[in-house]
């Protein structure tokens, strides 16, 4: 009788472990832009060391006629600021990314997004859609940067 | 040595109740009293509920906080430590809660566990939440110097000065390593009690602080409104539970029952009786052998509470406690003036008829112990045919002893008076086996200082009386 309370308490760890366990089989991924990232105040994971990113020039032209659009994507609230991102299209091929609006609370994390911005850019010219990898490092950025553009690339009806 | 069924003493008459030459309410006439409430007895449902949710809430924890990582982040700079920072961070402020939870004295918890098994938990597990948030300071202050590329202690003083919450976080995190370090064994016999108290209750002040950075900063919450949510439904149920039961039960009890100092009255040497006069006391789910915590509140011992046994079930208006002044607080209630307001917390405490197996009862106290014994005995229920054995180097600290020859005689028991230095007078296993020749169809309730009741104890288990038969409480400072 004397270990049945450490036994239990055993036993709810387990089940508890393996509950919350089972319940995250599906990370939050990049991929598919989850719930608006919560608000409040500033929450930062620690910047990547960026390699060198070129900031390259807009991608190709598209071949064969076709009209440039443009469109901004929703306000994405996350960690440490707010951002918005405007895509402009050519035809159906994407031929710029820009972040035109970035508010954030402290001057760390204005570095860490002027560093990760040209970064998530090239990343989404070379892949030709909303779904990118993200930094490591800046996940929140990453995330919240996928967000809104595909909210933008769905104004403009694109993939 | 000295054995006889007792006689009893005589001692003058006082108008108040539990006045030994008084006799006790007539069996008749306490049947025909409205039936007392309480005494429903330890509900084990409640307290293993509680464990298993405790368990449940470790793990949930642990695998929120080893999930909120991603494969990425660990192999950025400063990934790992920050990782095993979040980890330990996240674990040890768990179990900090716990820590709260298990003094947090809620009545159907400790009717099971039993205060002190509460409180020898409470003291084992104490090393690991500070250590685990100590290694989180460290590690997290690694990992983010790591990814950005400074020294420890530079990026120490960035954590503190621009993250939000971070300063107060630290401030908390000194004021736990103080209470703990100040309850180091060594430590403690050198501090006087007061100041240690004060240290150890800072320890609220140092988790209500430190809060904040965890919601803000933690990698769990952050992004995540659900663990946010039920994170901090947690800690506002812990802080409900400390708040009602620490503060809020005993303040209306108070209230309730408007308890005073009515009578101090000397039972022997170093002993005395404490007469408290109140309303409503019947009220009060007390089962014999039970405690309250005591708060007389006169200067000097206003600030703190101390455990001891009720010396007879409350009747409508009275309480009685007896102790015998061997410490500060406990020698201070001789000189304790009529009038003087009291507050208590409880009825705690497993030493009582509810824990009985068997048919009957066996009942051994040394000194102060009787107090336990003589409520008990009130408490009986009927075929219990106690035998009590009451041990003492003097027969003048047998204090109670009327009253308890009387309600042994009642319900058709025996009292055994040992008197007499060691050597000559102790419960020995032949003695016992001897004595009490119905023993396995018997409970043992042991109750005395610490020493006696481990040797006692013994005793019986070497005499065959298997472990969950012996019910024992041992009064230490």
């Amino acid at each position: 009788m004397k270990r049945a309370p450490l036994l239990l308490v055993l036993a709810g760890t387990v089940a508890g472990f393996v509950g919350v366990l089972g319940l995250h089989t599906r990370p939050a991924g990049l991929a598919t832009p989850g719930p608006r990232a919560g608000a409040g105040k500033a929450g930062r994971t620690p910047a990547a060391t960026p390699d060198a990113a070129p900031t390259g020039p807009a991608g190709p032209p598209a071949a064969g006629g076709g009209t440039v659009r443009s469109a901004l994507g929703t306000q994405v609230q996350f960690g440490y600021g707010v951002l918005e991102v405007k895509v402009t299209v050519l035809g159906n091929r994407i031929t710029d990314v820009s972040v035109p609006a970035l508010q954030v609370i402290d001057p760390t994390s204005q570095q860490i997004s002027e560093q990760v911005f040209p970064m998530l850019r090239s990343e989404v010219l070379a892949a030709q859609s909303g779904t990118i990898d993200g930094i490591s490092g800046a996940t929140y950025t990453s995330t919240s940067y996928a967000q809104s553009l595909q909210s933008a690339l769905d104004k403009l009806h694109i993939k | 040595m000295i054995l006889s069924p007792s006689v009893p003493h005589s001692v003058g008459v006082s108008a108040l109740p539990f006045s030994s030459a008084q006799p006790l309410p007539a069996a008749r006439d306490r049947k025909r009293r409205p039936r007392r409430r309480g005494s429903a007895g330890p509900r084990p449902v409640v307290a293993g509920a509680a464990l298993l949710a405790a368990g449940v809430g470790l793990g949930a924890t642990t695998a929120l906080t080893v999930t909120a990582e991603t494969a990425s982040q660990l192999s950025a700079a400063g990934g790992l430590a920050t990782f095993a920072g979040n980890v330990t961070g996240m674990v040890g402020t768990y179990l900090a809660l716990m820590m709260v939870l298990l003094v947090s004295r809620i009545p159907a918890i400790e009717q099971v566990l039993g205060q002190d098994g509460l409180l020898r938990w409470h003291r084992r597990l104490a090393p690991w939440p500070i250590s685990l948030l100590v290694a989180h300071a460290v590690l997290i202050t690694a990992g983010y110097a790591q990814a950005a590329r400074t020294g420890p202690w530079h990026e120490a003083g960035t954590l503190v000065r621009s993250y939000p919450d971070m300063l107060t976080a630290t401030v908390g995190l000194a004021l736990m390593g103080l209470a703990g370090t100040v309850s180091v064994r060594a430590i403690r016999r050198r501090v006087r009690r007061e100041v240690w108290w004060t240290i150890h209750l800072w320890m609220y002040l140092a988790l209500a602080i430190s809060f904040a950075h965890v919601i803000v900063l933690g990698p769990s919450f952050v992004g995540h409104r659900l663990t946010r949510v039920v994170w901090s439904a947690v800690w506002a149920a812990t802080a409900g539970l400390v708040l009602t039961y620490r503060i809020g039960l005993p303040v209306l009890r108070s209230f309730r029952h408007r308890l005073r100092v009515a009578e101090v009255r000397p039972e022997g040497p170093g002993v005395v009786s404490v007469i408290c006069q109140g309303r409503r006391l019947d009220r009060l789910p007390v089962s014999g052998g039970q405690f309250l915590f005591w708060r007389f509140l006169t200067r000097g011992l206003w600030w703190q509470a101390h455990p001891y046994t009720l010396s007879a079930l409350p009747t409508a208006q009275h309480l009685r406690l007896t102790v015998k002044g061997v410490g500060d607080h406990s020698g201070a209630l001789a000189s304790l003036r009529p009038g003087t307001r009291v507050a208590i917390e409880g009825p705690y405490g497993v030493f009582t008829r509810h824990a009985q197996r068997r048919p009957r009862v066996l009942l051994i106290a040394a000194g102060i112990g009787v107090t336990s014994v003589r409520a008990l005995l009130e408490d009986l229920p009927p075929g219990a045919r106690p035998v009590v054995v009451l041990r003492a180097t003097r027969r003048e600290e047998l204090v109670l002893g009327a009253e308890i020859t009387e309600l042994a005689a009642r319900q058709h028991g025996k009292v055994y008076e040992l008197i007499g230095g060691r050597e000559h007078a102790s419960i020995d296993a032949h003695w016992l086996r001897r004595t009490v020749r119905d023993l396995r169809h018997r409970d043992v309730y042991v109750c005395g200082p610490e020493g006696f009741v481990t040797e006692v104890v013994e005793v019986a288990r070497r005499l065959g009386v298997p472990g969950e038969t012996i019910h024992h409480e041992a009064y230490a400072l």
